[in-house]
């Protein structure tokens, strides 16, 4: 049986990705989001874990470093990282969108052309704006968007949402969807293929509980 | 830092050690290529935009310049296009088949490139005028004698036919925009995005299934029943049958035991119109090597004919040597001359006769004391020291 290596990223997709594989019997002693061991194993199963940031997965998997590893859509495609995606896992269930201060909204999409948009994904955010033929002023932030128009760093934000509550609490209003995100389960190419059974034999057990 | 001692983005120096490893593997190439009776072609680094762009190479990824006529230039990102503009302006009347060789530096310019930087190597051979199993299956032995000769040990080949997958969506009669859609899902394996895309087409299940099934047929002999049974067209059989035929021809080659099929492979779709196939090694992440057949890209030139071939990475094949312990260097330092201060003319003789016996010599360059001469063998790493006086 070939070794696995699977990334799994911290924060709230962790909790869901283990307990979904627990549920296959892919899992290991030790295995907690505090862990301080950096590859925590199974010998039994061949199974390596590793935890880390959320946007490093994607770089993992596309060379290989772990052959498989579970993610969001909108890291994914920030990431603009070549990965085979496998399998949409349905949980960890966001959108993202464009939100301005509410007493600051604008009749139409178009008038915030080159205004300054604060956001954790620049490139899906520029992707869509520049779709619409809108250019605008990106501003990476790496987390507390929502202060960005509070403090006059930018006129409005792109970001995920859950609930929503975030946005009221600041007083934020959605203008416009931008895309809906799920947690995909991913591999890297080659090991897709030089260990394609054991994979595809996860992704076909994986289904039967989604 | 002093911007004297930097190189361009996305280039690189190979020192002594790791250029002695890259020349060994190129060598062996080399000799491999011309034992199966392929003859080495040398191209312009760059060419008229014009010509690269046939291929489909994407202009953002081209390093481009002008000409003093202000004709775009760019430097060629891959051989097969150069050596069919060679092959159908300089090579016309040669007679067919033409099996032409490469080794050369590419350059493509991208951020993020996997195991190689915005120059890299390729080896590689090209086979114009055959368009049959035959040409197909000597392709794929040479492409993995290849990389037994680099020293691998452990590689996987992938193979797969485009047109299995052509006859199945045009059994189904999809537009060339869904088809587009559909076989970008498949080469990037995005099976969310290809159960979307399909599951908006409201096919019957059987072929709707069929369509999906493509990027997991994936495996040995038996694969390719499984994948005749989800095919009633004659386009998808007869790839199914091109690819049992090859993998016969590739078990009198002796290296059936390394192929697998893979139907998801298509490569770059725009260009390949037959089988396809891609070179795996364990923890490299990207292909070491790849090929296919495109049947029509001469035309594009003008002159209407079948083709095949593949290229290598140097560099991941030797990103793959490291990870496999597998040592190519070979570099031999065997003997370093040193002399007492008047005898230097019985050390050039001595070290000529040394190296027409085949030896590599280094003779001291200033003469030295029998201590220091002894210093200097060890710190140069040759094996012997003939110290004269």
């Amino acid at each position: 049986m070939e070794e696995i290596t699977i990334a799994l990223p911290k924060g709230k997709l962790f909790g869901l990705s283990t307990e979904l594989l627990k549920k296959v019997g892919w899992t290991a002693e030790g295995l907690h989001e505090k862990s301080r061991k950096l590859v925590i194993s199974n010998e039994e199963t061949k199974l390596n874990f590793i935890i880390t940031k959320t946007a490093d997965v994607p770089t993992y998997v596309e060379y290989g470093a772990a052959d498989i590893g579970i993610i969001g859509k909108d890291v994914i495609l920030e990431s603009g990282k070549d990965v085979y995606e496998l399998l949409d896992l349905g949980f960890g269930k966001c959108h993202l969108m464009m939100a301005v201060p509410k007493d600051k909204k604008r009749p139409r999409l178009e008038d915030y052309a080159h205004t300054r948009v604060a956001t954790k994904f620049p490139h899906i955010a520029e992707k869509f704006f520049v779709s619409r033929g809108m250019q605008m002023e990106y501003i990476k932030l790496n987390g507390s968007i929502e202060l960005g128009p509070i403090v006059g760093l930018s006129e409005s934000i792109v970001d995920i949402v859950e609930t929503g509550t975030t946005l009221r609490e600041n007083n934020l209003e959605e203008i416009i969807h931008i895309m809906d995100a799920t947690a995909r389960l991913i591999a890297n190419r080659v090991s897709y293929r030089l260990k394609f059974d054991r994979i595809n034999n996860l992704v076909n057990e994986l289904e039967k509980f989604l | 830092m002093n911007i004297l001692l930097e190189t361009p983005h996305g280039t690189r120096d190979f020192l002594p050690q790791e250029a002695a490893a890259k020349r060994v593997i190129e060598n062996r190439l080399a000799k491999l290529f011309s034992e199966f009776g392929y003859e080495e072609v040398v191209t312009p680094t760059m060419e008229f935009l014009e010509t690269l762009r046939i291929s489909g190479g994407v202009e953002s990824d081209l390093f481009k310049m002008f000409d003093q006529n202000n004709r775009t230039l760019a430097l060629h990102h891959e051989m097969t296009t150069p050596i069919a503009r060679l092959a159908v302006s300089r090579l016309k009347d040669s007679p067919l088949p033409l099996k032409l060789s490469y080794n050369t530096s590419v350059f493509r310019f991208r951020k993020n490139q996997m195991g190689r930087q915005c120059e890299f190597y390729q080896a590689g051979v090209e086979l114009l005028g055959v368009s049959n199993a035959f040409a197909d299956a000597e392709i794929i032995a040479l492409a993995a004698q290849s990389l037994k000769v680099s020293g691998l040990k452990d590689f996987t080949i992938c193979l797969g036919q485009v047109e299995f997958a052509n006859g199945l969506m045009e059994e189904n009669n999809l537009s060339p925009n869904v088809q587009a859609e559909i076989k970008n899902a498949i080469e990037h394996h995005n099976i969310v995005e290809l159960q979307k895309i399909v599951d908006a087409l409201n096919l019957d299940k059987v072929a709707a299934d069929s369509l999906k099934q493509i990027p997991k047929l994936h495996g040995g002999l038996e694969i390719l029943e499984t994948a005749r049974n989800l095919a009633k067209n004659k386009k998808s059989l007869a790839a199914i049958d091109n690819l049992a035929e090859i993998y016969k021809l590739a078990e009198i080659y002796g290296v059936a035991d390394k192929i697998i099929f893979d139907l998801g492979i298509i490569r770059d779709f725009e260009y390949y119109t037959g089988m396809v196939f891609e070179a795996y090694a364990p923890n490299v992440g990207y292909s070491l090597a790849g090929g296919g057949r495109y049947d029509n890209m001469l035309k594009d030139f003008g002159m209407a004919c079948p083709a095949t071939g593949f290229a290598l990475g140097i560099e991941r094949i030797l990103q793959a040597c490291e990870m496999q312990n597998i040592s190519n260097a070979v570099q031999t330092r065997d003997i370093y001359i040193s002399y007492d201060e008047k005898i230097f003319d019985a050390a050039i003789k001595k070290a000529c006769e040394l190296r027409n016996e085949g030896k590599v010599v280094e003779i001291s360059l200033t003469p030295q004391t029998e201590d220091d001469a002894k210093k200097s063998q060890i710190e140069k790493n040759y094996t012997e020291l003939i110290y004269l006086k």
